[in-house]
């Protein structure tokens, strides 16, 4: 029997069997799950308009710090936290060394917040304290007089020196993140800030600004201001031309010591949700979309960029409008050898590498795509595309990729990916 | 605004939830709990995109996207326990007509690495194209094609020729 009527007659079976077995499971309660999603959902609002990493535009904030400075924590302490209707004293689990076993509410948390900020009137307050399965974290809309405004506090623990703990306080890279101004410092007491001035969409589809402090300790107390000129951060019309806080306002609220207690009476490290998307340890984020960058030809801007661990893309512009790039990099692939790289060149070391120009894979008018299939003795497969368009599905915006197949096989043989399988 | 914002994601979710909850079923192998999380998960993504969502052409295939590449950033951090175990997952009604099915489809499952069980359901399962399954797994569909004759391969070893005899009649 030939290969193909082989697998195909196995196929359908499976397939039949599968599909038998999906429609065996029933949900006992699917309003729970409806619900359960609902309340995730409200939570992880709340969290974002707090967290700067939040979301999908938290990728990619690379760059380099520079250093300022600020007195630690001294005379604009706005308050004990042991203060008059203060927080109460629980026996929870206190995670570091915190002076004494405290709780903070989320109405210590708002009263501290609104403490620091200018005179205005609030709206639309929610806060959660050090008792809750979430991180500590506040939101208000803020109207000094000038137009309604969302501002977004959260408080968490890092690990001190980590790569967390330094790309959060580092600048992103403009081609990545478009941005107004950004400043990263190192404070006298060894806090590392990061003050920075962008925007809700990275695109710029629509104008909110989203102004953000971000502040690691060395200790790992990792404080973020956000706030918008917007009394929301989506689907919210832009109220005043700039947020309310300036940057040195910004900094007085993140350089509080009472966030730091707050972030002391929190319990001992929670467990990293299990469907975070900040990837494993020994994973760099965006590695292979980090290792293309660096292999590029001089003369490409890089526009664009996404992907995650062994895949990424890239949109490079070399002048001529935006070309896609994306890679592959698949240890273990060596028992496809026969099937990928049947006819292709041998190097002397081993080492399997092809080249092709084909038709784009989605469909798209006058889309072409530039291959190098690369294949190491050890399994590592290393397939790099470009294409003579920015988005796959897009029709082609240019007569060829950015990347000729000299360079893709530069790339793709490079032994930096090596280094890093 | 609100109001209506969370009416049409309930309405949305209550017609997805059973559908959903059946594709990560078969996604976790058969560990219901995990498919209930992460159902749960896709739908705390949607409702803060609601307003994405909702315009979207196709907003089931959407939540589908969402489902899988929630299951594959949880099997990312779960890599270290990707190797399947010789147990049989945790399954309800084990006991009922349909458990030889059930339980030898999910064992097998259960031994492919997650992008290879990912490819099977949504090709079979969700029966999708080659390169739709593609653009949900954000691979090129080269990728796709190696990765479902592989996974095939090994389920072919695992359950024999044979498999529909364990299917209905």
């Amino acid at each position: 029997m030939p290969e193909n009527q082989h697998t195909d007659l196995f196929e359908d079976r499976f397939a039949t069997a599968l599909r038998d077995t999906g429609h065996s499971f029933r949900t006992d309660d699917p309003a729970a799950l409806v619900t359960g999603g609902r309340v995730r959902g409200r939570r992880a609002q709340l969290l974002r308009r707090t967290a700067v990493l939040g979301g999908a535009a938290g990728v990619a904030l690379v760059g380099v710090g520079g250093a300022l400075l600020l007195p630690g924590g001294t005379h604009d302490d706005p308050r004990r936290t042991s203060a008059a209707a203060g927080p109460a004293r629980t026996a929870s689990p206190s995670a570091s060394a915190s002076p004494a076993a405290v709780s903070f509410t989320g109405d210590d948390i708002l009263r501290s917040l609104k403490e620091l900020l200018p005179k205005g009137t609030y709206s639309e307050e929610a806060a959660e304290g050090t008792g809750s399965m979430m991180p500590p974290h506040a939101h208000v809309v803020f109207d000094d007089g000038k137009g309604a405004a969302a501002i977004g506090l959260s408080l968490n623990r890092v690990e001190p020196g980590s790569e967390q703990a330094r790309q959060v306080t580092t600048c992103p890279d403009k081609a990545f993140v478009d941005h107004d101004g950004c400043t990263s410092t190192r404070l006298p007491d060894g806090s590392r800030l990061m003050l920075f001035r962008g925007y809700e969409y990275p695109d710029r589809r629509v104008d909110t600004k989203r102004w953000t402090a971000e502040l690691v300790t060395p200790k790992g107390q990792h404080v973020s201001l956000s706030e918008w000129n917007a009394p929301a951060e989506k689907d919210a019309p832009v109220s005043r031309p700039q947020p309310p806080l300036s940057e040195a306002q910004m900094k007085k609220v993140v350089t509080a010591g009472v966030w730091r207690r707050v972030v002391d009476a929190m319990p001992a490290s929670p467990k990293p949700s299990v469907t975070s998307e900040v990837p494993p340890q020994g994973v760099p984020a965006g590695s292979a979309g980090d290792t293309l960058v660096s292999l590029l030809p001089d003369g490409l801007t890089v526009t664009d960029r996404g992907g995650e661990g062994d895949y990424a893309f890239l949109v490079v512009d070399d002048g001529q409008g935006g070309s896609l790039v994306q890679i592959n990099v698949q240890p273990g692939m060596s028992d496809v050898a026969g099937q990928l790289f049947g006819d292709a060149e041998k190097l002397p070391d081993g080492r399997l590498v092809t080249t092709r120009k084909s038709p784009g894979e989605k469909g798209a008018e006058g889309v072409v795509m530039w291959t190098a299939d690369t294949l190491r003795p050890d399994g590592l497969r290393v397939v790099v595309s470009a294409f003579n368009t920015p988005a796959q599905h897009q029709d082609a915006t240019r007569d060829a990729p950015a990347l000729t197949l000299t360079q893709l096989r530069e790339i793709a043989l490079s032994s930096k990916w090596d280094a890093g399988a | 605004m609100r109001q209506r914002r969370t009416e049409d994601y309930a309405e949305f979710a209550s017609a997805r939830a059973g559908h959903l909850y059946r594709s990560a079923c078969l996604l976790t192998a058969g560990d219901t709990h995990l498919a209930e999380d992460l159902v749960q998960e896709t739908f705390g993504r949607l409702y803060v995109r609601w307003g994405r969502v909702s315009r979207a052409e196709n907003p089931a295939a959407y939540a589908q996207t969402v489902l899988t590449r929630t299951f594959l950033a949880h099997r990312r951090l779960r890599s270290s326990r990707e190797r399947a175990t010789d147990t049989f997952p945790d399954l309800p009604g084990a006991g009922d007509g349909d458990a030889p099915l059930r339980l030898t489809l999910m064992a097998a499952l259960a031994r492919l690495p997650a992008k290879d069980r990912a490819v099977v359901v949504l090709r079979y399962w969700e029966d999708l194209s080659v390169d739709q399954t593609a653009d949900v797994l954000n691979v090129s569909s080269a990728a796709v094609r190696t990765r479902c004759v592989r996974a095939l391969g090994r389920l072919r070893e695992l359950l024999g020729e044979d498999v529909h005899e364990y299917s209905r009649p």
